[in-house]
């Protein structure tokens, strides 16, 4: 079962939507909670104070996600640096999948985007785990120049989807801006499959995709991790 | 909170120190419920080392110790840095084996017990605020030659008023300011460094009589040898910064490679640039003129070598170096507080932190005011001296605490790196720091002891029963 890993800036009192928590109620979570402290501060210092009072949050939260059952747990990390502490627990959790939390209600319809190089195969086996026998739909979404090699890869992953049993329509957006695209069709969907992609020279001028569709979206948004031998 | 501690006993207000067992990775620290991520790279803890450091030696003691041992002040400068390489390895290795925030102090309460630890940890508090007064009073001197190099002649007087305000405003900016300015730290060092190298490799040449005109070499230790070696203990604020290293220990990534490499290197980057810099600001000017010119001297010996584009990029310099050691030395004093309160050393009160911007204000406030206080003063050489008299008694201790942990070693005690030349180097390291002591001015050494004496009297009045020794 792929574990999710779920951030919360639990001291900030980010929490996450019931439509979210429902969705991933089935699988395995871990709830991150992380506090990131400015350098003045050692981390240290924040977990004397602060502590009880993160903790005793993160157990209800964990308790949404299923810890009752068994699959779900929480960390607690005070930190001054966000996306290294994410990415050291996500490898040792072994999660694959990471969550940016958003508002939404109950989750029936998921958007999953297909563009750029992600990595398919493990966005579409995580996806058919994410639904299970629920009654949830899907949208392939994939934006690019090239209709006829996005029309077939579409195809494709449909063909296979549906095979599972699940509902699944496609929709492909030639020669538009793919994140605003991404975020038009999001609009009438509760939540986003995306695939992580690598860094590049807009990620750091404008910051991680997932986190810009995440703003523009404002539902949740699951991130399918990029592993080192993706490349 | 406040309890469960194992053992430990209880300060006058009945507060225990909070220690709890903890699992240390390469990547964070793991107590029972949470965990504290180490973020701080070797860069981060270089920047940091060379980043206090860098301000003083070079920017501000030139002139003041060309007056006194004439070009022989290179030797002084050599000579602090010998006894702050013989400290630094005996402290890299403790910092390896207690990769703890809190540094110096950390190592000798643990090593040492209560008293020892108490002592050092207050004194380190006012060593901070003294250097960091210093630091400031340094940067005033540059902020007026700035106006001056712009044309706005505005006459010493304004140096304290400057200082002052600047002082207040890195005290309020780090309560207040959340951004992340230690990157600006690292590119703040980069660029001071790249600034010294061009100048220093021209000069160097220049002197050497490569270049330019050549010029008589005036006699080496014109004064004799005895203020070879009070000037090495008035340079010696240049190299306090390596143990703010270990301040940070508790944050650093890898800290069994990380730890020794910043502490050591920082020290070895200065101690070289301090020697070449006196060597070519004393060959350009001669040490006379040096003297005259004061706390801003450098400007001069820019303007010497490279026109009025090196005294631009010196006066530029300046301000960057003594603001970042001021700055840095803001922060540590912060840190070094917190660890005393979190041992019951102080009320636990000064460890508060505030969840709007989380940053320990009232920390903060006790570093600030008095580095106001001091500031005031406006006496450079008392501030420097002080500052180095609080650190060298730790330094000394640092060295003792080894030997005793070495002698008797506790099960817990597991450094990743070993001190080389044990036990001559940590014991020669503990002989020169308490020699150089023996240098300062009369006053220097009244105003260190009377600190020392005061926290002892703290000890005896608030934490006589808290047990800190061996108590990870």
């Amino acid at each position: 079962m792929t574990r999710i890993l779920v951030p919360l800036a639990i001291l900030e009192g980010e929490s996450v939507s019931a439509g979210l928590a429902d969705l991933l109620k089935p699988m395995d979570v871990t709830v991150l909670g992380y506090h990131v402290l400015p350098e003045q501060t050692p981390p240290d210092q924040a977990r004397l104070q602060y502590e009880d009072r993160a903790t005793a949050a993160l157990e209800d939260l964990a308790t949404e996600f299923g810890a009752a059952d068994g699959t779900a747990d929480y960390r607690l990390v005070f930190t001054h640096n966000r996306k290294q502490t994410f990415d050291r627990v996500a490898d040792a959790t072994g999660a694959d999948v990471y969550a940016i939390p958003g508002a939404t209600g109950p989750v029936d319809r998921l958007l999953v985007a297909l563009t750029g190089d992600v990595a398919v195969d493990r966005i579409r086996s995580f996806v058919t785990d994410l639904i299970g026998d629920r009654d949830i739909s899907v949208t392939l979404f994939l934006a690019t120049d090239d209709e006829r090699a996005g029309e077939q890869l579409l195809e494709a992953t449909a063909v296979t989807l549906f095979d599972e049993g699940l509902h699944v329509r496609t929709e492909l957006a030639v020669d538009e801006p793919p994140l605003e695209a991404l975020v038009n069709a999001a609009a009438d969907h509760d939540a986003i499959v995306m695939g992580e992609r690598a860094p590049s020279l807009r990620t750091l001028v404008f910051g991680e995709e997932a986190e810009r569709v995440a703003a523009g979206s404002v539902g949740p948004v699951l991130v399918v991790r990029r592993l080192e031998d993706d490349d | 909170m406040g309890t469960g501690s194992p053992g430990g006993g209880t300060n006058v207000e009945g507060e225990s120190p909070r220690i709890e067992p903890t699992v240390e990775t390469d990547e964070a620290t793991l107590t029972d419920d949470a965990e504290l991520e180490r973020t701080l790279g070797l860069t981060g803890g270089l920047a940091i080392g060379i980043g206090t450091m860098i301000g003083a030696g070079i920017f501000v003691f030139p002139g003041l110790a060309a007056e006194q041992a004439g070009p022989a002040a290179s030797a002084s400068f050599a000579i602090g840095a010998v006894v702050a390489l013989l400290v630094a390895l005996p402290a890299s290795e403790l910092a390896t084996a207690m990769p703890k925030s809190g540094g110096g102090y950390y190592f000798i309460s643990r090593g040492l017990g209560t008293l020892a630890g108490t002592v050092v940890g207050l004194s380190l508090w006012f060593g901070l605020v003294f250097a960091t007064a210093f630091y400031l009073v340094g940067f005033g001197f540059y902020a007026v030659d700035t106006l001056a190099e712009l044309g706005i002649a505005v006459g010493e007087e304004l140096v304290i008023p400057i200082a002052l305000l600047f002082g207040a405003g890195f005290t309020v900016l780090n309560v207040t300011g959340t951004e992340n300015a230690a990157k600006l730290q690292n590119g703040i060092v980069a660029l001071l460094l790249s600034i010294l190298v061009v100048f220093l490799t021209y000069g160097g040449l220049d002197a050497a009589g490569v270049v330019g005109e050549p010029s008589v070499p005036e006699q080496f230790a014109p004064a004799g040898i005895f203020p070879v070696f009070t000037t090495a203990a008035l340079v010696f604020t240049s190299y306090l910064g390596f143990a703010q290293v270990a301040t940070v220990a508790g944050e650093m990534k890898n800290p069994g490679r990380n730890l020794p490499l910043a502490m050591v290197g920082s020290v070895l980057v200065v101690g070289v640039l301090y020697v070449v810099t006196i060597f070519v600001a004393t060959s350009g000017l001669g040490s006379e003129t040096l003297g005259d010119l004061g706390e801003t001297a450098m400007v001069e010996v820019g303007r010497h070598y490279l026109g009025p584009v090196g005294a631009v990029a010196i006066v530029f310099g300046g301000l960057l170096a003594t603001m970042s050691s001021a700055n840095a030395s803001v922060l540590s004093t912060s840190r070094s507080i917190y660890a005393v309160s979190r041992d019951a050393l102080l009320p636990q009160e000064a460890s508060r932190i505030n969840l709007r911007y989380g940053t320990p204000h009232v920390a903060l406030g006790m570093a600030g005011g008095p580095i106001l206080v001091l500031t005031a003063t406006g006496k450079v050489e008392l501030l420097a001296e002080v500052a180095s008299f609080l650190h060298l008694v730790m330094y000394g201790l640092i060295c003792v605490a080894l030997i005793a942990l070495r002698r008797d070693e506790p099960e817990w005690y597991d450094p990743d790196f070993r001190v080389p030349g044990y036990p001559v180097v940590p014991a020669l390291g503990a002989v020169c720091s308490f020699a150089l002591i023996l240098f300062m001015d009369w006053t220097s050494q009244l105003i260190g002891v009377g600190i020392m004496i005061l926290t002892t009297v703290w000890y005896f009045y608030y934490a006589r029963d808290v047990d800190l020794k061996g108590k990870l």
